[in-house]
């Protein structure tokens, strides 16, 4: 046994439905240094953070050795907000924590000593001005404030171990580096930090020892630095492989022939208007990024045309014939002419019926196959996206994101659409997966002359394999054009704070 | 987990038991109530009679056997038919993007919501004097809005849903949108909301019937029996004591049930 290491795991094992999700993992935890764990969804990397916490899946068997510090083990869990109470205020849920902890004293004192625990906890997460969070409720906070909230009750409550899961998935460029500054200032004041991501980026920042995990095994381990110049597993290399830049694509000849066109239009919410567009027209064969920081009105655009947002006044025209704004007005063939790949999969998924089924059921209805019929080429057009048969057999559940999104693909595919909107379906992907689903998406570009791909994201590297670029920000689109044009010369001084700070997260120091 | 499955195990085949034995008594209690004996002095024990005689010197056991039917039948039709109606106008309404739609289709049901549904069922009773199947369409009127409220809050939050989007994306019928996907996701809602209705509606017809409206003022029923009886509670309790007691369990094994019928579902889709 390491005396050095605060929690360690040996030889662990968690077995669902006969099926091990953890197999043989060895970790060591040290004060004072951030290990990651890196790989694809589905590896088992949350099982295994969440074994530190002595949490397991339902009806797990597990067998194998985790040894925790006294004390609690934090958890910072990849949406803060969904642990914090909605219905009370930052102070309360920190105050419940500090309360126990001064029953010792005189009950005059109480106060006073619980409210210096509470202010000491939140400075450690870096809310320094943490006064003037107490009053407020977590809804009333920045998912990055939510982050901090949810990691000062953990300190508070004495963990010399926080875990960490995905603290910067479906994160801007600027949102990420702050997240790396949070957790290398955590570092530094002894705690032990699990980091579970397949953020490179993020990773490289802060790790000092890391773990690849794939299919619920370590495949390699050892610091940081050793790993990153001479990965020793082939996967190891192919996840480092995977996190380059994209080659933009040559830029279209714009000579495809007219599918969809739009006047200029704004969308609004209620009475807010969140998005003025310019007119845009989409040719076959052609591909459009558009491009903006969340809250930038980009999936309202893409909405917009897919017919799920209506409150807007503007005109579609698919081949020259005017298209519904709404969705239900839309006759079948225009339902399949236009389809839409949604962010979130799983949400997108009926939680109840098989994959195949669902994602079948759009050739049943869109263009008229029989089931049988249907069911193959569901299974033929999954199987080219990489899903076995025996994998889209299961309900959605039982499927990992990056799996779900490409059924989601698929699904979409299954209509022969002639426009296809991806609304940011590589964001929350480790990059091995984010990788096979553009190169999915770039085969179906070439196999497929005639399909126009619009693609939704705020991920530059993403944008890349498009062929123009529209870039939004509060609404208004500030530069458009071919993608190469964009990506090296931009013009907008918000273009180029997009590709700045892009750069940015690379470069901050790891402060090793 | 084990021992959770045999924990939900039992409480299964505890709500069975108790909703078992009222619903057996009601359903074939008539066949084995033979024939009427003479009567004998009103509220007597023994001599005879099993739970002894109630205020018109019947016998309660043969009371107890056939005034379970009428209560529990009427209470089951009653709670359905509000579902029959609640179901598709609260599903109608959450799936509409027309407002004026579901103002159409909600806002005269909160007009009746407004009138109390004890005086609306005295009220037309006093009108009409309807039967059991006339006091089963009234029940079931009173608890249609609520029904129908329920229902669209639990699935308006499923319609929401971007698996609702995906599924108009694929062209999906109406049909197979409201019922396949929103209606099934509202399920555990609407089966724990029908428990505690029919517990409600149960209540609703042994009070009208306590009340005597829709049965005759002898008739053989429970709620009547606790009704008529009450005057000898303290000389022959069982009268009245047996047929409250068969009503409650009613009620209870009917929760119970539901309860755990809904955590083994759970269960299972874990």
């Amino acid at each position: 046994m390491n005396t050095e290491s605060v929690a360690e795991i040996d030889g662990l094992r968690v077995e669902v439905g006969g099926r091990a999700i953890v197999d043989g993992v060895r970790l060591r935890v040290r004060p004072g240094t951030v290990t990651a764990l890196v790989g694809a969804s589905g590896s088992g990397k949350t099982t295994t953070g969440l074994a530190l916490l002595g949490e397991y899946p339902h009806g797990a068997r597990v067998t194998g050795e985790v040894r925790t510090p006294e004390g609690l083990v934090g958890y910072v869990p990849q949406h803060p907000g969904a642990v914090l109470n909605p219905v009370r205020r930052v102070g309360a849920l920190l105050w419940d924590i500090a309360r126990t902890q001064v029953r010792h004293l005189p009950r005059r004192e109480r106060g006073e000593a619980a409210r210096e625990r509470v202010l000491e906890a939140l400075a450690a997460a870096q809310l320094p001005d943490g006064a003037e969070m107490l009053t407020r409720y977590p809804h009333q906070l920045s998912g990055g404030q939510q982050q901090r909230v949810v990691l000062a009750q953990a300190l508070l409550l004495g963990a010399r171990v926080v875990v960490a899961d995905e603290p910067t998935t479906g994160q801007d460029a600027v949102t990420k580096r702050h997240v790396v500054e949070r957790f290398a200032a955590l570092r530094r004041t002894g705690i032990a930090v699990v980091l579970l991501s397949h953020d490179l980026d993020v990773v490289r920042a802060l790790a000092d020892e890391v773990l690849v995990m794939r299919e619920g095994k370590v495949v390699e381990s050892g610091p940081a630095a050793r790993l990153w110049s001479a990965p020793r597993h082939p996967w190891t290399a192919a996840l480092l492989a995977a996190d380059g830049a994209v080659e933009p694509v040559e830029p279209d000849d714009g000579e495809g022939e007219v599918v969809l066109r739009t006047s200029p239009f704004t969308a609004r919410h209620g009475r807010t208007t969140v998005l003025r567009a310019p007119a845009l027209t989409l040719r076959t064969g052609e591909s459009l990024a558009v491009v903006g920081r969340s809250g930038s009105g980009k999936t309202t655009l893409a909405r917009c045309l897919a017919g799920l947002h209506r409150h807007h006044d503007g005109t579609l025209l698919l081949d020259g014939s005017p298209l519904p704004r709404s969705l239900r007005a839309r006759g079948r063939e225009q339902l399949a002419a236009v389809q839409y790949v949604f962010q979130d999969a799983r949400a997108a998924f009926d939680e109840h019926r098989q994959v195949l089924d669902q994602v079948a059921r759009t050739a049943v209805r869109l263009r008229g196959l029989d089931r049988g019929a249907a069911l193959a080429e569901a299974v033929s057009t999954l199987a080219g996206l990489g899903l076995t048969e025996e994998v889209v057999r299961r309900r959605p559940g039982r499927l990992s994101g990056g799996e779900l999104q490409r059924a989601a693909l698929a699904r979409a595919l299954l209509a022969r659409p002639r426009v296809l909107i991806c609304d940011e379906i590589t964001s929350g992907l480790d990059t091995v997966t984010r990788r096979g689903l553009l190169d999915a998406l770039g085969t179906l570009r070439r196999e497929r002359g005639e399909l126009c791909l619009v693609l939704i994201t705020h991920d530059l590297d993403t944008a890349a394999l498009t062929s123009r670029i529209a870039v939004l920000d509060a609404g208004e689109t500030v530069e458009e054009g071919s993608t190469r044009t964009v990506l090296t010369g931009p013009q907008h001084p918000f273009t180029r704070a997009l590709l700045g700070k892009e750069a940015a997260v690379g470069v901050t120091p790891s402060g090793r | 987990m084990k021992s959770r499955t045999r924990e939900g195990g039992s409480r299964f085949l505890l709500g069975v038991l108790i909703v078992g034995v009222p619903l057996l008594l009601a359903l074939l209690g008539p066949l084995f109530a033979g024939e009427p004996g003479p009567r004998a002095a009103s509220f007597t024990a023994g001599g005879g009679h099993w739970l002894g005689t109630d205020f018109v010197g019947r016998d309660v056991w043969r009371q107890v056997l056939l005034g379970g039917r009428s209560v529990v039948l009427v209470a089951l039709a009653a709670t359905v038919l509000a579902y029959v109606v609640a179901l598709p106008l609260g599903l109608a309404s959450a799936l509409t993007h027309r407002g004026w739609l579901e103002e159409l289709l909600m806002r005269p049901l909160d007009v009746l919501l407004a009138v109390p549904s004890l005086l609306m069922i005295l009220l037309v009773a006093a009108v009409f004097t309807p039967g059991a199947v006339g006091l089963a369409l009234l029940v079931a009127l009173v608890n249609i809005p609520d029904a129908a409220r329920i229902v669209r809050a639990t699935a308006a939050e499923a319609a929401a849903r971007p698996a609702v989007e995906a599924l108009r994306m694929q062209g999906e019928s109406w049909w197979r949108t409201a019922v396949g996907y929103v209606g099934r996701s509202a399920t555990r809602t609407l089966a724990a909301d029908a428990g505690v209705r029919f517990t409600g509606v149960l209540y609703l017809v042994a009070t009208a019937a306590f009340l005597g409206v829709g049965v005759e003022p002898d008739a053989a029923d429970w709620a009547v029996m606790v009704d008529r009886n009450r005057t000898g509670l303290f000389v022959q309790p069982w009268a009245v004591v047996v047929p409250a007691l068969l009503i409650v369990a009613l009620t209870m094994g009917g929760n119970l049930l539901v309860d755990s019928a809904l955590d083994h579902r759970k269960r299972r889709q874990k």
